[in-house]
């Protein structure tokens, strides 16, 4: 499984989603997207890629494609 | 926090529910941001008991689980800043397994799984006599804290 994979199964699995409605992902697009499942994805993210997302990430992290970049600063290329 | 235990008096500092809704009496011993146990008596005075039920008096499963939460919240609200502050519940699973009826008492042990960013993930167990009463898989916020990790869109 590539980065890319394993990232989008999270995204599918917090969110309960199908994978044709990750491209335009965002916050609060999708009911389950709400805070606690905010807090949930990201600490399923830090345990997959093995790392620790700095506050202002954690805020920054509105949508699936953005996401991929802020993982960029913590040299996960997705 | 040194203090291994909290009494009646002290646990109010950390448990914001009051009576008729305070439902742990007494914190054994607690760890913050590990565990917390305790207590509570279910005395014949217990509002609860004369509606639940006329004739056959036991502790509604709604308190039971109410219990747990609360002991877990001490757990997280014991930790450095976080004195005083609301929790929140977001998720519980419970199972009930044997009735408590009145003059029982619920030894109460839970155990916090995470806390994260205002988020705790945890267990309860309630005990009555040696035998597991309820069991209970919880999640419980600090809204005040998670709120500061939220995307602002």
């Amino acid at each position: 499984m590539n980065n890319l994979d394993r990232y989008s199964k999270i995204f599918l699995k917090s969110f309960k989603i199908k994978k044709e409605k990750l491209k335009k992902l965002k916050y609060n697009s999708v009911p389950q997207w709400d805070s606690i499942g905010h807090m949930s994805m990201i600490g399923s993210l830090e345990e997959a890629f093995n790392i620790t997302l700095e506050m202002d990430d954690i805020i920054d992290f509105s949508s699936y494609e953005f996401g991929k970049k802020i993982l960029k600063k913590y040299k996960i290329k997705i | 926090m040194k203090k291994k235990s909290l009494d009646s008096l002290e646990l109010l500092d950390y448990q914001p529910n009051r009576y008729p809704f305070l439902m742990i009496d007494y914190v054994t011993k607690v760890i913050p941001g590990k565990m917390a146990n305790g207590y509570k008596n279910f005395t014949n005075n217990e509002w609860f008991f004369p509606i639940h039920f006329p004739g056959h008096p036991n502790v509604p499963g709604a308190l039971q689980l109410e219990a747990l939460a609360q002991m877990l919240t001490v757990a997280i609200t014991t930790l450095p800043g976080n004195k005083g502050r609301v929790t929140h519940a977001i998720s519980h699973t419970v199972r009930f397994k044997r009735e408590i009826l009145p003059g029982e008492r619920l030894e109460i042990e839970t155990k916090v799984l995470s806390w994260k960013r205002g988020l705790c993930k945890g267990l309860g167990k309630g005990i009555v006599a040696g035998e597991v009463a309820c069991e209970a898989e919880m999640i419980i916020t600090i809204p005040e804290i998670l709120d500061q990790y939220i995307p602002k869109k």
